[in-house]
Parts: C-alpha cells; structure tokens; sequence
C-alpha cells in the first residue's frame, strides 16, 4: 500500500507529512531512553522488514500484496521503536528505489509506520497472556485492514469528487479486510516460533 | 559493538534475511509478471481516475529495484542487497543520534 507520487493532493501530503513527523519527533524521545538491548534490534528488523516486503504474494483473484509487518515489528520492540524501524524502511523504498512517493511518505509512514503499527501493539498488548498468538493474528490482521482504510480515506480525500472517500473507503477496507488475513498468519507464525525459540527477543 | 560483532550476535537472523534476498526474485519478479503485480491501492485509484507521476518526476536508476543493464531477476538481487546496506547503516547512524 506504498502510495506513489501523484495520488495525493498538497494538503493532504502536508498534513500526512506532519502527522507522521511529530509522532516521528516523540519516537525519537522514546528512543533515547529505551533499553540498549531492544535499541540494539532496529537495525537487523529494519533490515528483515525491507527483505520481507520485496517478496510479494499474487493473490487468487488477481490481486498482489506483500507483508508490511508494522503490527509484528510493535509486538517486538514496542510502537516508538517500531515507528523508526518502518520509517527507515519506508525512507530508503522512497529515496532509493522510488517505491512510494516522495510527496507521500508522510501519509506512507502515517499509514504504515502509525497506523498498522500501533493497531497492532494495542490488539496485542489488552489480550490476555494465554491468548497472544490468537491476538498476535488479530493484530496483524487490523493493522492492514485500518491502514487500508485510512489509506483509502487519504486518496478520497484527494480526489476531486465529492463522492471519492464513499469509493475509496470500502474499496482499501475490504480489500484489505481479506489481504489482511495472510499479514495476520504471518505475524503469529513468526510471533509463536521467536515465542518458543527467542522468547528474549520480544520486548514489545 | 562493531558492525562485525552486530552481525555475529544476530547471524541466524542475517543467513535468513541472506536467504530471503536470493529467493525474493520469485516472488518479486517472477510471480508477479506472472498475474501482473496489482494492488487495491491501484484499484481504487483508477477507479477515481488518479495518476501517478513516478516515471515524469523520477530520481533514482534503481526505480522498481531494477538495475541498468543487468536481467531483472540479478538487478532484484542486487536491489536487494543495497537496499538492506542503506537501511542497515540509516539504522546505525539513528541509533548513534539516540546516544549523543
């Protein structure tokens, strides 16, 4: 859901770009005081989340999406960090390979660095200790379902028909409702092996 | 901790992020000419008559992790690699800031 350059009008990339840079302003607080183990896992989750979204699934139906992994990478290392991790993911697929917008990376980050990431800390975080796989599922699953709509709510936004956002709402939310599925059963997948495997290095 | 030491402590995570590189042409390049790689995002912007302007306004050889001159399958590769470098060394200099 990486929005290219073109799609959205100034005020909205102005707002959006705000947005994301204040809550990127309180992350980066966060970040100084955050403990120097967790700190210390930026870099490699940066790193996995860049390789993990250049693999994309061609869905039956005629449609493609790849992981974003805002919802897992909160459920590691908390939603600060996890802003910063998607946020540098999100920078270098901008400046480097042009994949989304330079005019959109701030609804880019919003969408995917705010929104799915702290979707997926909340889901995650109220559920009950014996139930964070399940919740760790939902919480990949309405991170992309939300950023979806959100993202759809931007592009309605920018269109210039009054009737945009009752298009492009229910067409990024329920494509996304079902896509979201696979961002789900990949955030468990991997949240149950670390669980088992590396419980150390869940820190969300 | 030096670069070197980062990547022993986290090796498994870094064989896998190798590994993830060398297959990620299949499903990047691949699959996706196979159906034609189409996202809702598309969708619902061609329904509202939007257009994107990444080829007029582009910066960067490397659009859509191709490289000049090279098969599509090795420049997603090597796309690959620079961009796991850029993001490893943005991450880096973050984390240097954050302890100043």
């Amino acid at each position: 859901m990486h929005i290219p350059d073109g799609y959205l009008d100034p005020l909205t990339c102005a707002v959006t770009y705000l947005i994301s840079l204040a809550v990127g302003f309180y992350a980066f607080k966060k970040a100084k005081h955050a403990p120097e183990e967790t700190k210390a896992l930026l870099p490699v989750l940066a790193a996995a989340i860049f390789v993990a979204q250049m693999l994309n699934w061609p869905i039956p139906g005629g449609t493609s999406l790849h992981l974003v992994g805002g919802a897992l990478a909160s459920i590691l290392v908390g939603p600060w960090l996890a802003y910063l991790a998607m946020a540098l993911v999100l920078l270098t697929q901008a400046l480097i390979f042009h994949d989304g917008g330079i005019t959109t990376l701030g609804a880019n980050i919003l969408n995917m660095g705010v929104v799915a990431v702290f979707t997926g800390y909340f889901v995650y975080r109220l559920a009950p200790e014996k139930y964070k796989v399940i919740a760790s599922f939902l919480a990949g699953w309405l991170s992309i379902t939300l950023a979806g709509i959100v993202c759809g709510v931007e592009l309605g936004l920018s269109s210039s028909f009054l009737y945009g956002l009752g298009i492009t709402v229910p067409v990024m939310g329920g494509w996304h409702a079902v896509l979201g599925v696979v961002e789900g059963a990949i955030t468990a997948g991997v949240y149950a092996y670390l669980k088992a495997r590396h419980p150390t290095l869940i820190k969300g | 901790m030096s670069m070197r030491e980062y990547f022993i402590k986290y090796k498994k995570a870094f064989t896998l992020i190798g590994l993830l590189l060398v297959i990620s042409p299949i499903f990047g390049v691949y699959l996706a000419s196979l159906i034609g790689y189409h996202e809702p995002l598309d969708i619902a912007a061609s329904m509202l008559g939007l257009n994107e302007t990444t080829e007029e306004i582009n910066w960067t050889p490397l659009l859509d992790y191709t490289v000049p001159g090279l098969p599509d399958w090795l420049g997603y590769i090597v796309s690959g690699v620079i961009g796991v470098l850029v993001v490893l060394v943005l991450a880096f200099v973050f984390l240097k800031l954050t302890r100043l």
